[in-house]
C-alpha cells in the first residue's frame, strides 16, 4: 500500500555567485534552518543529493560528502542526476521510498556549485549534455538548444521578441523582491528587449543564470507527520515524462512532448486540472520555456501562451501566477537545486511566508511545480496540497 | 582499408570509432551522406544508427538521394562553449528534407539572417589536408 507523503519543513541557501562558500557549506546554509526548527539528524532515516554536474567541482562521490558534512554519515544516502531536472527527480526516488515504507523520513538536498569555472567552460559543460557524436561537436550550447525551439515557435505562431521580454521583466520584478535572488534586480522592457545577443533569438535576459546555491526540503510518512509541523504540504500528484534524446527527432519544437505527458500524469494522480492550479513553479531555464510551459502545463492552448503574459495572468495577483520568486532567471539555477528550490517556495507560499507581502500569492491550496532537464529529455511535474 | 577519416564538426570529441561508423566515414569522403536502414522492419534514420531502435537488429547504410531541404529551426550562436569559441558567430540550423528526415548542420555561406522555411541545399567540406570531413547546409 503506498503510504501518503508531505513536505514537512524546508530550508534555502542564498543563490548567486558563492565565492564565499563550496558545495558543503552551502548544503550547512540550506539545512540549518531544518535542524533549527528541531528535525535534527537523528529524526532522519536517510538523505537523497542531488547535485547534476560533477564536472564543475571535480568532486565524485558527492553524497558522501554531503551527508557527512551535515552529520548524515551514518544514514543512508544516494544522489541522483538527470540534468536540469535531477532535484524533482531526488524527491520523486524520496517519495518512492517513503511511500513504500523504506523510511519514514527523509531529507533531499539539492546543490551546485558553478561558478569556480569561466561562462565558456560552464556553457561548455551544459552542452555536453547534447548528443556528443552528432549535436555537441556543431556548438549547440543549451541556450542553442532553447532557441532552436524558440525560432520554431515564433515563426509558427507569428510571435514578436516583445512577448519574451515582458517574460524577463515579469521574472526580475519578483525576483527584486526576493533576498535569496542571484540577481535580485528590475530590468526594464526596453533593456531586456535589445539585451546582447547569447544564441539569437535569445538576448542575455532570456536566459537563467549560472549560479551557486542549496536548496533542503524533508519529507514524512503521514502517520509521522504531525511530529514535524501543523502545516504539512502534501504530495498530490507526481508526473514524470520524456522526449527524444535528439532536438531534430521531436515531432514538435514549440512544445516539449515529455513535459505534456508528465503534466497529464501528475494532474490525473491528483485528480485535479490545470484550472485547480493557484500558483507554479516552471522551468524558465530561457524565457522561451517558460512560455512552452504555459501551454505543456495546461495553462493556455497551443499558441496562446503570450495571452497569459500580455494579460499579466502570470502575476501574483493573476489567473496562474508564475515563479513569482523570479525563476531561474532571476533567483538563478544552480542545476541541483533547483527542483528542490521550486518546492520549497510552493510551501513558503503556501505558508504565508514569502519575504515581501508584495511578491506573497494569496490562499494557494494547490502548487505546481514544472522541472524540466537538458532541453526536455526529462521532466517531472510536481503537484502539492496544502494540509491545514 | 583507405587512411582513416575524422569527422569534422568544427571540433571532433567523438573518438570511440567502430567499424559502422568509419564506413559511414568513408562514404562520407566521397560526398555520399548515408542514412541507415533497418533490416528487419525498414525503419530508416538520420544520422545513421548501428540498431534499430525498435528491437536492435542491425541497421546497413542505405545513400540519402535528396540534396534540398527547408530550414525548419535555426540558431545563430553569438556565445559559444569554449571548444567552438574561436568560430563564434556561427549558424546551426535543423534542415527538414521532403522526406521528412531531418539533419542538424552548419549553414557556411549565409550573406543574410536566416528564416524558417527557406531553401537548403545538401553540401560537404573537408579540413585542408583532407582528413577531416563533414556535411553542411548552404544557401
Amino acid at each position: 500500500m503506498v503510504r501518503r507523503v508531505a513536505v514537512v519543513a524546508g530550508g534555502h541557501s542564498k543563490f548567486g555567485k558563492r565565492y564565499d562558500a563550496t558545495m558543503r557549506e552551502l548544503c550547512a546554509e540550506a539545512s540549518k534552518p531544518i535542524y533549527d526548527e528541531g528535525i535534527t539528524q537523528d529524526k532522519i532515516d536517510a538523505s537523497v543529493l542531488s547535485y547534476a554536474a560533477s564536472q564543475f567541482t571535480g568532486q565524485g562521490a558527492g553524497s558522501a560528502l554531503m551527508a557527512d558534512y551535515i552529520g548524515l554519515q551514518e544514514k543512508p544516502h544516494l544522489r541522483v542526476e538527470s540534468a536540469c531536472t535531477t532535484g524533482t527527480a531526488s524527491l520523486r526516488a524520496a517519495w518512492g521510498m517513503v511511500a513504500a515504507g523504506l523510511y519514514d523520513v527523509m531529507l533531499v538536498m539539492g546543490v551546485e556549485q558553478m561558478n569556480r569555472v569561466s561562462s565558456a567552460t560552464a556553457t561548455e559543460y551544459m552542452s555536453r549534455a547534447g548528443d556528443m557524436r552528432w549535436e555537441y561537436p556543431y556548438g549547440i550550447s543549451f541556450p542553442a538548444f532553447y532557441a532552436l525551439m524558440a525560432s520554431r515557435y515564433m515563426s509558427e505562431y507569428n510571435m514578436p521578441h516583445d512577448v519574451l521580454a515582458h517574460i524577463a521583466v515579469k521574472s526580475h520584478f519578483y525576483g527584486a523582491q526576493n533576498p535569496k535572488a542571484h540577481l535580485p534586480k528590475e530590468v526594464p522592457f526596453e533593456e531586456a528587449n535589445n539585451a546582447i545577443p547569447i544564441c539569437r533569438p535569445l538576448n542575455l535576459y532570456d536566459c537563467s543564470l549560472i549560479t551557486d546555491g542549496a536548496a533542503a526540503v524533508v519529507i514524512a510518512a503521514e502517520d509521522r507527520v504531525k511530529e514535524f509541523t501543523d502545516r504539512p504540504m502534501w504530495i498530490k500528484g507526481i508526473g514524470a515524462g520524456a522526449s527524444e534524446n535528439m532536438i531534430q527527432d521531436r515531432p514538435s519544437l514549440t512544445s516539449i512532448p515529455g513535459a505534456k505527458r508528465a503534466a497529464n500524469a501528475a494532474y490525473a494522480m491528483a485528480g485535479l486540472e490545470p484550472k485547480d492550479m493557484n500558483m507554479a513553479q516552471v522551468h524558465d531555464c530561457f524565457t522561451i520555456a517558460e512560455l512552452i510551459a504555459y501551454e505543456d502545463c495546461g495553462f493556455a492552448e497551443p499558441g496562446k501562451g503570450r495571452e497569459i503574459v500580455e494579460n499579466k495572468e502570470n502575476y501574483i495577483d493573476g489567473r496562474i501566477p508564475v515563479n513569482c520568486d523570479g525563476g531561474l532567471k532571476s533567483k538563478g539555477h544552480p542545476l541541483g537545486a533547483t527542483g528542490v528550490s521550486m518546492t520549497y517556495e510552493i510551501m513558503k507560499q503556501m505558508r504565508g511566508e514569502a519575504e515581501k507581502s508584495s511578491r506573497q500569492i494569496k490562499d494557494v491550496k494547490y502548487g505546481l511545480a514544472h522541472n524540466v532537464g537538458q532541453s526536455g529529455q526529462f521532466v517531472n511535474v510536481f503537484i502539492f496540497e496544502r494540509g491545514w | 582499408m583507405a587512411e582513416k577519416k575524422e569527422l569534422y564538426l568544427g571540433y571532433s570529441t567523438d573518438k570511440a570509432i567502430t567499424p559502422f561508423f568509419q564506413n559511414w566515414l568513408e562514404y562520407l569522403d566521397q560526398d555520399k551522406l548515408m542514412k541507415s536502414k533497418c533490416s528487419k522492419c525498414g525503419t530508416e534514420y538520420l544520422p545513421p544508427r548501428q540498431h534499430c531502435q525498435k528491437d536492435m537488429s542491425e541497421c546497413t547504410l542505405v545513400e540519402v538521394s535528396e540534396r534540398e531541404a527547408k530550414l525548419y529551426s535555426y540558431v545563430i550562436v553569438d556565445f559559444a562553449p569554449e571548444s567552438l569559441s574561436s568560430k563564434q558567430p556561427y549558424v546551426v540550423a535543423i534542415g527538414e528534407f521532403p522526406s521528412g528526415l531531418r539533419l542538424t548542420a552548419h549553414i557556411t555561406n549565409l550573406t543574410s539572417m536566416p528564416e524558417v522555411g527557406m531553401n537548403l541545399k545538401l553540401g560537404f567540406d573537408k579540413s585542408p589536408d583532407g582528413k577531416m570531413i563533414t556535411y553542411r547546409w548552404l544557401v
